[in-house]
């Protein structure tokens, strides 16, 4: 049972495959990538099981990872040949004449909002709800009720990642640039678009081929930017030294993990929350405001690598020169995508990270 | 070849037998008192003798007895540091350390601490249990060599050995069937059966070429395939068999009720048992018959090849067994979910709550993956699939419900997916979102889940009234009366759903305003539902009713969802709702219309398709023989419980009593005052009368997977339209070929369906809603390019 080519009898389920028939009709990628992910589930709960993280499971997490990419690589064998010689338009009224990938695309980003609704109505339950840090700070009882670095014990209450985010330019530079890297890659990967879909004669093949794979790579680079930004400002930190013929100050920017903002932190304290009276300061559990912050836009940033997954595949695809006026519409369904990403991060930022 | 098949099920029988030998056992297979002490890189040895003194050969009741462990030989020296350690693990009762020399892991097990490692005797107390049971003792004891300075380490060259003893109870009992081991039999017999009946499937197909070479493209066939005929076969499969496995539990549960203070199930096995069950049901039987019944009549329906997205579908449907096998990991090491199929905050993010809760998120979250695409994939196809000539006010009912319920499903399941991945983070990596001693709040899972939860119900049920609007027309040989109104009526419950879910919190303390309003919006979202019930009764009054099976299950449905739309709308209004709340009456209620509902839409539908589907007839009288005794049974166990929860009877509650019980005191005297809570006496006779009925409810079942079989292998060849039906799937074979219609040749569709005369149902004009949204809609191309 050699499924390495497609031929007209035995349709290949591990891809390649040629679309002139129409769609794939057996396929193994489904049944692979599932098993991927429950492996991969399975596998994160019991490495996180105990309060100690059993560093033995790692490997198997990364094993289910692979087997999903295992899965989405026979997949991406399958889509790699298509030319758009067949995509499929939709029939019925009013979407008629729309291909239906892309009105597939719109309804899954309908999902999608309702995705991030949830995850927005949590956040504000909870930033009204819970008193902010700094109001309780500046009331002052915390002193005389004990809730110092001294004795310990931590209050409840919600400190938005914006108090320590927006506190100076430095701090959110990180997050500046990851938004202007995000409204640049939806221009770019309009640029791929449209040059993929330019007539034949209207523009030498090679300089499409050369454009569009230029323009989805420079979108990948940009959402690479992106995570790699995040992932600064969450883990790393960064250093700035002093230049004073452009007149900047050294910085030590320190991360929002190394500033003690975690989501299973035993105590948070401010470097600002200092009584000017007694010296004391204030200890809070900031638990729930780390909670939302990271999840909500760690979620997000989980969009963002899933679109970078995309984007290699694109890219790849558009190097080797798949992309034509035929199916340059491909790239249209991940540019919905991705604007909805950009959107979503036009909306978290300010939300999170400003206010 | 006939050997060889005989020889393959001889194998397969002979696994049947050896399987039940096969134990799950309640602590998990990693625990020392299965083990031995090979953590320590010991090996055992007899010249180690385990003492545990202090046991009686019968224990009294609750009495605390003082125990004495140790042990002689081994190569255990007095003048070592370290000598020696144990392990001492109970089946019933309770230890309890004296001493720092002795640490305790549970209640029932105990073993040695560091600072008890350097001596060779120790001490504990045990507590006997209050009620009659076969106790078993297993010790553990590791004779410590002491070497530290050997190149491997302080604890090689130990020895250890193991002790068991049993003790009695003051009443002799017999020794008890261990659910789970009877559950996981069960699970695992009848997925052997699952296998046996598939491969006999593939030999009756082709006798003649029954062999490994044939076989296993078959097979990868089967797994591989991505067309919504097969998927939908896939879902049915799996459907049918979880719904067995669902009932399995529901029995065992029905066998612990079926007498006040039965302790056939602790309460904490009973958690787990009804959490299992309610979670199997819902995600694992009716969602996937719904959406084996949609993937297979759906495309027929509309005129379409496939799905919008043939590959994604199979992931839909692949997503499922695999989310199943991590939602049962508990089950098979008795820590399974024990939070509800609700899954209520806090506990579900608690300690206390079991370690197969988390693997119950977990596969969940791909539950929710699963349903979401199918939600995308069904809507995109109904939207864009539908053939020429059929408007939306031309869809057959049953697509309408369809493409009603996955758009209820998919907008909705996102807050459940957002709140099972705020409680999978919670229990992993401690998040703080249900935790309410940082400020989280329990209060937000209850709206996340029943944002979800409500709808959710509505989707398991409206597919079921588009069955029945189908085979109440066919069979009344007319089209249903009102369409427009049908569909209307299944839009107003789509829309309605989600702004009731507030009728499932009445008890948690939400505001009286909020609880007045959907208090409103519920009695609201009954009056389409009336609307339809009374358009099936006139779709009867203007036909001539044919009474094949699926028209009995259909008029069964009508007798029964109404009886249980009926009960549900005691709970709507607030004061009634906190008396009825957690009580048997909701569990009526429910059942009512999932089982009286749902399922028997489900049998109703496969009944009317079967034919389509295989091509073979079912039998008809073994139909009507299920239909009876199915229905009458089915009565027998959920009508009772509308007035055992009257009397109060609580639900998931592991068990009850009643007022004449005799209740025994700490020291075995006969307390005579009632205890609180008490039901009537009846309830017991009831109760018993309940279980009784499930398990013949539960064994009239396997008529139709009986019926199904016989008719597979040798049942009549069907017509491509056996009952007189009117919609497209009507006119393709039986079963209709690959792809379902039309031909693909040269990059284009050729030879599909056109809707032609289409005025059973309504007018050809476009609505003025579609008008409107049509002008939304801007084509890329001219219309009749590509």
């Amino acid at each position: 049972m050699s499924g390495q080519h497609d031929d007209h009898h035995h349709p290949s389920a591990w891809g390649p495959h040629h679309w002139d028939h129409g769609a794939p009709h057996n396929s193994w990628a489904p049944l692979i990538m599932s098993v991927g992910f429950g492996i991969f589930l399975f596998m994160l709960a019991s490495a996180f099981s105990n309060d100690v993280v059993d560093a033995s499971h790692i490997p198997m997490v990364m094993v289910g990872l692979l087997v999903v990419l295992f899965g989405l690589i026979i997949w991406w064998r399958q889509d790699l040949s298509f030319d758009g010689t067949y995509e499929p338009m939709a029939t019925g009224t009013p979407f008629k004449n729309i291909q239906i990938r892309k009105v597939g695309m719109w309804v899954f980003l309908m999902s999608e909002m309702m995705v991030f609704t949830s995850l927005f109505s949590t956040y504000i339950r909870y930033r009204t709800g819970i008193e902010n840090c700094q109001t309780v700070f500046e009331r002052g009882d915390w002193v005389e009720q004990g809730y110092t670095l001294e004795t310990g014990e931590a209050l409840i209450c919600f400190e938005p990642a914006s108090h320590l985010i927006a506190s100076s330019w430095w701090h959110i530079a990180p997050g500046a640039i990851n938004t202007f890297a995000l409204i640049v890659s939806s221009f770019t990967i309009v640029q791929a678009l449209r040059y993929a879909s330019k007539p034949v004669g209207e523009i030498d093949e090679g300089r499409r081929r050369k454009l569009v794979t230029r323009y989805l790579a420079s979108t990948w680079l940009l959402a690479v930017i992106f995570l790699t930004l995040k992932m600064i400002e969450w883990f790393i930190g960064f250093y700035v030294p002093e230049i004073s013929f452009l007149g900047i100050h050294e910085h030590d920017i320190k991360s929002l993990v190394a500033e003690g903002y975690t989501i299973n932190a035993d105590h948070y304290h401010h470097h600002n929350w200092v009584d000017e009276e007694t010296g004391a300061t204030m200890l809070a559990d900031v638990t729930v405001g780390a909670s939302t912050f990271y999840v909500t836009t760690g979620t997000h940033g989980v969009h963002v690598f899933g679109g970078i997954v995309g984007l290699t595949y694109m890219t790849l695809k558009a190097w080797k020169g798949g992309y034509t006026p035929e199916n340059a519409v491909s790239i249209e369904y991940f540019g919905l995508y991705w604007h909805f990403v950009d959107l979503v991060w036009v909306i978290v930022f300010p939300f999170f990270y400003l206010y | 070849m006939a050997s060889r098949t005989l020889v393959i099920f001889v194998v397969l029988l002979l696994g049947m037998v050896a399987v039940p030998s096969a134990t799950s056992l309640p602590t998990g297979v990693a625990g020392v008192k299965d083990s031995g002490c090979n953590c320590h890189g010991a090996v055992v040895s007899d010249s180690v003798v385990p003492i545990l003194d202090g046991l009686p050969e019968t224990y009294n009741y609750s009495e605390v007895y003082t125990l004495t462990i140790g042990f002689t030989g081994g190569p255990a020296d007095p003048s070592n540091i370290n000598q020696g350690g144990f392990n001492l693990w109970v089946s019933d009762g309770d230890i309890t350390p004296s001493d720092a020399s002795v640490q305790s892991w549970n209640p029932n097990e105990v073993s040695h601490t560091d600072a008890g490692n350097d001596q060779t005797t120790w001490t504990v107390d045990w507590i006997a249990p209050s009620n009659d049971r076969n106790v078993e003792f297993i010790l553990h004891v590791n004779s410590v060599n002491g070497n530290a300075g050997s190149p491997e380490g302080g604890s090689s060259g130990d020895e250890w050995n193991r002790l068991s003893i049993q003790v009695a109870s003051p009443t002799v009992i017999l020794e008890q069937a261990n659910p789970y081991t009877v559950l996981t039999t069960l699970i695992i017999v009848s997925f052997v059966l699952l296998l046996m009946v598939l491969t006999f499937i593939f030999y009756q197909n082709n006798p003649d070429s029954f062999d490994w070479e044939n076989f296993a493209p078959w097979v990868a066939g089967w797994l591989t395939t991505t067309d919504h005929k097969r998927v939908g076969t896939l879902y049915f499969l799996a459907g049918f068999f979880f719904l067995g496995i669902g009932g399995i539990m529901a029995i065992l549960i029905r066998i612990q009720l079926m007498e006040p203070g039965n302790d056939f199930l602790t309460q904490d096995q009973y958690n787990q048992f009804f959490t299992l069950h309610g979670t199997t049901m819902i995600f694992l039987a009716a969602m996937p018959l719904i959406n084996g019944a949609a993937n297979w009549m759906v495309p027929l329906q509309i005129g379409a090849p496939d799905l919008a997205f043939p590959r994604l579908n199979a992931m839909s449907f692949w997503l499922q067994p695999v989310g199943a096998m991590l939602i049962f990991t508990g089950v098979f090491t008795g820590t399974g979910a024990d939070t509800g199929w609700t899954g209520y905050a806090p506990y579900i993010v608690s300690e206390t709550a079991h370690s197969g809760t988390t693997m119950w998120v977990a596969g969940q979250i791909l539950l929710v993956a699963s349903s979401t695409l199918t939600g995308i994939n069904f809507l995109t196809t109904i939207a864009v699939m539908r053939a020429e000539g059929m408007g939306w006010m031309h869809m057959p009912l049953f697509t309408w419900s369809i493409l009603i319920a996955n758009l209820m499903l998919f907008l909705s399941i996102p807050a459940f997916g957002v709140g099972l991945i705020q409680v999978y983070l919670d229990r992993v990596i401690g998040t703080a979102f249900y935790d309410a001693a940082s400020g989280g709040d329990p209060l937000l899972w209850s709206h996340l889940f029943w944002y979800f939860g409500h709808p959710e119900v509505y989707v398991v049920i409206v597919p079921a009234f588009g069955i029945i609007s189908e085979v109440i027309a066919t069979s009344a040989r007319r089209s249903v009366f009102g369409y427009r109104s049908m569909v209307y009526a299944m839009a107003g419950i789509g829309v309605v759903s989600f702004i009731v879910y507030g009728h499932h919190m009445f008890t948690s303390g939400m505001d009286p305003t909020l609880r007045f309003v959907t208090m409103l919006t519920t009695m609201l979202v009954a009056v389409p539902t009336g609307i339809k019930i009374f358009n099936w009764l006139m779709t009867m009054n203007g036909g001539s009713l044919v009474y094949r099976t699926h028209t009995l299950w259909a008029l069964g449905f009508l007798v029964t969802f109404t009886l249980g739309g009926i009960s549900g709308m005691f709970f709507p209004s607030m004061a009634m709702d906190l008396h009825f709340h957690e009580s048997y009456f909701v569990v009526a209620h429910f059942h009512y219309v999932l089982v009286g509902g749902t399922v028997f839409g489900l049998f109703c539908g496969v009944y009317y398709w079967f034919p389509k589907m295989t091509g073979k007839m079912l039998d008809e009288r073994l139909g009507v023989l299920h239909f009876l005794t199915a229905f009458i049974t089915y009565n027998g166990v959920f009508w009772p419980m509308h007035r055992l929860g009257v009397w109060g009877m609580a639900r998931r509650h592991h068990t009850y009593f009643i007022s004449v019980d005799e209740v025994r005191g700490v020291d075995g005297e006969v307390i005579t005052e009632a205890v609180i809570g008490a039901l009537p006496p009846e309830a017991a006779g009831w109760n018993m009368f309940i279980t009784v009925s499930a398990i013949l409810f539960f064994f009239s079942n396997f008529l139709l997977i009986i019926n199904v079989i016989i008719s597979v292998v040798r049942g009549k060849d069907a017509p491509a339209d056996p009952w007189g039906g009117w919609s497209f799937e009507w006119m393709t074979e039986s079963p209709p070929p690959t792809p379902s219609f039309g031909r693909f040749e040269n990059g284009e569709w050729h030879d599909l369906p056109v809707l032609r005369d289409a005025n059973e149902h309504i007018a050809n004009e476009p609505s003025k809603l579609a008008e409107w949204f049509s002008r939304l809609m801007v084509a890329d191309k001219e219309e009749g390019s590509n």
